[in-house]
């Protein structure tokens, strides 16, 4: 059994968004209820949310956006650079304690205290550009954790596998020229889903090329189109480029009861893609392995997704 | 299937005078003088990464148009293939520009329409047009490179967006619901395109929409009455029927 993390914190929830938008605080005690439903939380290491020192979010977003963010959730706006964008009073203060969060998280990790580790937070990170917000994410959670890992830790090269539905144009963008950050993500197809990028023929710019690798999966295709295009495009990448740090950007969405997407991935098929970043964990990176939460929508399901994850975290 | 552009009524579908030729053009044009040597001319082309090279006279006029496989045409078919020797240049170094180009270039006018520069080179099947004022000047030109350009920003696809595909009966006003329904919701337009002859008395409309967050707006077409079609539906009619057969389940 593996020492695993859980980062839950309850001010998580304090991120509110206006109606009929999918992004609702009930979605982290749904991943709760899951998890302690099957009477894992005994067997796993709580860690609770934190302000994280401004100097690492800093060394993936401009100052100039940082502040901006800052200035507009003050004076109570409720939209963000676009209508998907929707916040509270609180927005800012919540995503720096998801960043933060994720950073102890990680430092847990580095030092040895912990294998592995589950973030479940809010609002997700992914689509955040250096300086744009974008598809209801504010901070670059796992680009920070990322370039924290480096400068903090002295690690080369880390691996990042986002399996949310949704392609990360924001870590993409932030580590395409970069070849010490291997990212790999698996989405729908960009002409069917948000946000229109991750196509095929991205594959990193300059010195990065090569170091970014796009699955785009057709509408429908599920579970078998994802093991095939796994084992096609990561597999072999990650064997090649050794990760020491692996992160995951983990997004429930692509699922079959999920309404944001149409790709149709079983429950099963989610397990299987953990299993299998995880042998990689083993295989590259000693383990080491952080997780943070991204997207996934069903109320529903979300519960048995985030426990299968879990619990493939702590057993494999 | 006929894709067409709505412009029955005001969408954010196109800024001014983005849809004619005078803002789609390259402007610094790179041309050549007939009496210059046919090597001259490819020269000119691979130094420019360009195909094609309107031939002028001293006063910039058009009078013709020259193509880099107007070149490899007039020369041997393995001429480029060894490293050809200055003699061998030689040999060829008499022909011109004007002994290859094409007299009575098919050119176009800054002020047509980008629809008209694609109509006009799908049916002249060229690879661009010169682009000349009323004097017969050269003032730009416009490449099926260029048409490209101009229709991925029509289409909003540079921007973030997800595209829906509603089902609407051929009649009056339906565009416009839908069109009211999504504005409704603050939802920001990419583009809408419409495909005639979908299904029998039906079109296709095709909205891109500036959002992540189209959960809602799907529900309340729905409830208004549109058959939305599920993406899956849509590639999978342009499968080959062999890789349908072999998906039994979709």
């Amino acid at each position: 059994m593996n020492r695993t993390g859980f980062l839950y914190d309850d001010r998580y929830q304090m991120h509110r968004v206006g109606n009929y938008h999918p992004e609702v605080p009930d979605r982290l005690p749904a991943v709760y209820k899951g998890i302690a439903d099957a009477g894992l939380l005994s067997r796993l290491t709580l860690i609770k949310a934190q302000l994280p020192d401004m100097k690492w979010i800093e060394l993936v977003h401009d100052k100039n956006y940082i502040q901006r963010f800052e200035a507009a959730c003050g004076c109570g706006n409720t939209i963000f650079d676009s209508p998907d964008n929707q916040m509270c009073s609180v927005t800012y203060e919540t995503a720096l304690l998801a960043v933060g969060g994720i950073l102890e998280a990680v430092r847990r990790v580095m030092e040895g205290q912990l294998d592995n580790a589950f973030c479940a937070i809010r609002p997700p990170g992914h689509h955040a550009e250096v300086d744009k917000a974008m598809g209801f994410c504010y901070f670059n959670n796992i680009a920070i954790a990322a370039r924290y890992i480096q400068k903090e830790w002295g690690i080369e090269r880390i691996g990042i596998v986002d399996f949310d539905v949704h392609h990360g144009n924001g870590t993409q963008h932030i580590f395409e020229e970069d070849p010490s950050v291997f990212y790999y993500s698996i989405h729908e197809h960009p002409s069917f889903a948000y946000p229109g990028t991750g196509r095929e023929f991205e594959h990193g710019k300059n010195l990065g090329h090569g170091f970014t690798k796009n699955s785009p999966v057709l509408p429908g295709r599920g579970d078998i189109e994802y093991k095939l295009l796994m084992a096609k495009d990561l597999f072999p990448a990650f064997d090649q480029f050794k990760p020491e740090v692996i992160l995951v950007s983990a997004g429930f969405d692509a699922h079959i009861d999920d309404e944001m997407s149409n790709i149709k991935l079983s429950t099963e098929g989610f397990s299987w893609i953990a299993e299998k970043i995880m042998e990689m964990a083993k295989k590259y990176s000693k383990g080491r392995l952080i997780s943070v939460l991204e997207g996934g929508y069903s109320l529903r399901r979300l519960p048995e997704l985030a426990r299968n994850h879990i619990q493939i975290l702590l057993e494999r | 299937m006929l894709f067409e552009f709505v412009s029955d009524f005001e969408l954010s579908l196109a800024k001014g005078d983005t849809m004619f030729v005078s803002r789609s053009m390259t402007r610094n044009v790179i041309t050549v003088d007939k009496e210059k040597n046919i090597f001259d001319a490819q020269e000119l082309m691979a130094k420019h990464r360009i195909r094609h090279l309107p031939v002028v006279d001293p006063d910039n006029r058009l009078i013709g148009i020259i193509t880099d496989r107007d070149i490899r045409s007039a020369l041997p078919y393995n001429f480029f293939r060894d490293t050809p020797s200055d003699e061998e240049k030689a040999r060829f170094c008499s022909l011109k520009v004007m002994d290859v180009m094409s007299s009575n270039p098919i050119a176009i006018s800054a002020s047509h329409t980008i629809q008209d520069a694609l109509l006009l080179i799908q049916d002249s099947k060229v690879g661009a047009l010169p682009v000349v004022d009323d004097n017969n000047k050269v003032t730009g030109i416009i490449s099926v490179r260029d048409l490209l350009r101009a229709f991925i920003n029509v289409l909003g696809i540079g921007e973030p967006g997800t595209l829906l595909c509603v089902l609407v009966e051929e009649k009056v006003g339906q565009l416009k619901k839908i069109v009211d329904a999504i504005t409704e919701e603050n939802i920001s337009f990419g583009s809408v395109l419409v495909a005639r002859y979908w299904d029998k008395n039906k079109r296709a409309v095709f909205p891109y929409l500036l959002t992540q967050n189209v959960v809602h707006i799907k529900k309340k077409l729905e409830k208004l009455g549109y058959e939305l079609l599920d993406p899956m539906q849509w590639y999978i009619d342009q499968l080959p029927q062999h890789e349908r057969s072999e998906n039994p389940e979709e």
